[in-house]
């Protein structure tokens, strides 16, 4: 039952849980203001009512990084 | 977390710094101990937030004129963007004229308690707790209900909500549970965690680099460690301006959230 | 990890009862600020402010209108000040006309009756000579007569109307050469 430690990695894995959650929100901001950006490039006279639509689906997405984080204190 | 980094890192180091905990979001009650009216810091910071809004704002509001000083320039540039760019840019004019003094209060009060998280001697955002965002995300779920009742009648609002058009009728057995935990739950619960775990996170960054570039230039041994703490110190000024962004995109985010939200409970337009 | 956890993370989430009470009084007092105080008053100075650009503004129209109409009815009276300059002229050029036309006219009728007076004086100079001339030529012819008949005519009544017949012969004679 002698089971040898080679390398041992201290800590918690919750990081690895929560870099993992931050993850897919990561990649959905990132298009969604890719897409944002491009939007306005070819249509500038509308970039208020596309910004305003980007910050609404950037919350959104942006709570499920959040889910993330508030799993560190409570797990 | 932040210990086990700390001590990992700082071998060299005599001392470990104070890094900031969850206990700063949780201090000690400080007044009226033990009864429902207790205060702690954070409550006091609140308080102490909310008095500079009722007389920065009702100065400014008592001495409005016609034609406005450079104060109220500003003043009312922050009014007419929350009217313009945030209620009547998505319900329009029409439905938007009687919510805006509700997504004013927000945004304002939202905004001024986030920045509260970066002025010195309060250090800490007055929606740093959970109950504040959770209290402004509960008049948000009130508003809206309320609305979508009146606009459409208690049955009808609800059907809207809950079996929403154009669904294969089997779908609802899945979707009108998920409808109904969107609408009584998820909606303020997002809008709480998203403010609250904000502030958390932009207060624990901001701290945790300022700890350190305590440690690092004033209490450490080794002295060449002093450059560290100044690479630290940058991070902590550069993270604070960042706070102050976010103060700002957070407030503005609720204020938006809040309106789309209050306009989802109006009929949809066919 | 644990010990944040440990800690009492979850407390973090879990609102207590005296920071609800706090929140909520802060809240309402903001909202009722905002609500009763603060919107109202911005709103009052924004629709005041609305009111008085365009206030000004149909101020402005009015003014502008104004100075239309008057320099509209300046430009009417001088359009009629002309017109009744070149009417005076025409009426006075009429009138010129006229009066030279009533001079000559006048003139014409003028000369014309002189003319005619002339006329009239040289017919009754004409009359009175051929009357005396009637008479001296009676005598004289008589005279003559008596002269070659070598005979004094008795009876004088007689003599007279043969010398009348005689002169109303040479009278009628002479009638057509003075006219022509």
């Amino acid at each position: 039952m002698d089971i040898i430690t080679l390398a041992e990695v201290t800590g918690s894995i919750s990081i690895l849980g929560y870099g993992l959650a931050a993850l897919g929100p990561a990649l959905g901001l990132g298009i969604v203001v890719g897409k944002t950006v491009e939007s306005m490039a070819r249509q500038p006279e509308i970039a208020n009512k596309l910004q305003t639509a980007m910050f609404i689906g950037l919350a959104l997405i942006e709570v499920l990084g959040l889910l993330g984080f508030v799993a560190i204190f409570i797990a | 977390m932040f210990q086990g980094v700390g001590s990992d890192m700082l071998t060299l180091a005599a001392s470990q710094p104070e890094l900031p905990g969850i206990d700063d979001f949780m201090p000690p009650e400080i007044l009226f101990q033990g009864t429902p009216f207790a205060m702690n810091r954070i409550i006091l910071v609140r308080f102490i937030a909310m008095v500079v809004i009722l007389l920065v704002l009702g100065i400014t509001a008592a001495r409005a004129k016609l034609i406005p000083s450079r104060w109220q320039g500003a003043i009312e540039w922050l009014l007419d963007f929350v009217r313009d760019s945030v209620v009547y840019e998505v319900m329009g004019e029409l439905r938007g004229r009687q919510y805006v003094p509700m997504v004013t209060t927000v945004f304002l009060t939202v905004m001024v308690f986030n920045l509260c998280g970066i002025v010195p001697g309060l250090n800490i955002a007055a929606t740093a707790t959970i109950t504040m965002p959770l209290v402004f995300a509960l008049w948000t779920l009130f508003q809206y209900l309320i609305t979508g009742i009146r606009e459409q009648g208690l049955w009808k609002y609800l059907k809207q909500e809950l079996f929403p058009a154009g669904v294969p009728w089997p779908l609802y057995i899945i979707l009108t549970p998920i409808q109904l935990l969107e609408l009584l739950i998820i909606k303020p619960a997002s809008l709480t965690i998203r403010l609250f775990a904000n502030m958390i996170a932009g207060h624990l960054l901001v701290a945790i680099c300022l700890a350190f570039t305590q440690f690092y230039i004033i209490e450490a041994s080794n002295h060449f460690l002093a450059i560290a703490g100044i690479g630290w110190f940058g991070l902590g000024f550069a993270l604070t301006a960042f706070e102050m962004f976010v103060a700002a995109l957070q407030a503005y985010i609720f204020a938006v959230l809040t309106t789309v939200y209050i306009n989802q409970s109006y009929p949809e337009e066919d | 990890m644990e010990s944040i956890a440990a800690d009492g993370g979850i407390d973090l989430f879990i609102p207590k009862t005296y920071d609800i009470f706090w929140s909520l009084v802060i809240l309402i007092i903001l909202a009722v600020f905002f609500g009763k105080y603060f919107m109202p008053k911005f709103q009052a100075i924004f629709d005041e402010r609305a009111a008085k650009i365009q206030g000004g503004m149909e101020k402005a129209k009015k003014a502008q209108e104004a100075a239309n109409q008057a320099k509209k009815s300046y430009e009417d009276q001088l359009n009629q000040a002309r017109v009744e300059a070149s009417k005076i002229r025409d009426d006075a050029r009429a009138e010129a006309s006229h009066i030279v036309a009533d001079a000559r006219t006048r003139a014409q009728s003028e000369a014309d009756q002189i003319t005619a007076n002339a006329q009239r004086s040289i017919e009754s100079q004409q009359q009175q000579a051929l009357v005396s001339l009637q008479s001296e030529v009676g005598t004289l012819a008589a005279a003559l007569a008596g002269k070659i008949l070598g005979t004094q005519l008795k009876d004088d009544s007689v003599q007279a109307s043969m010398i009348d017949s005689i002169i109303a012969d040479a009278g009628q004679q002479d009638a057509g050469k003075p006219k022509a």
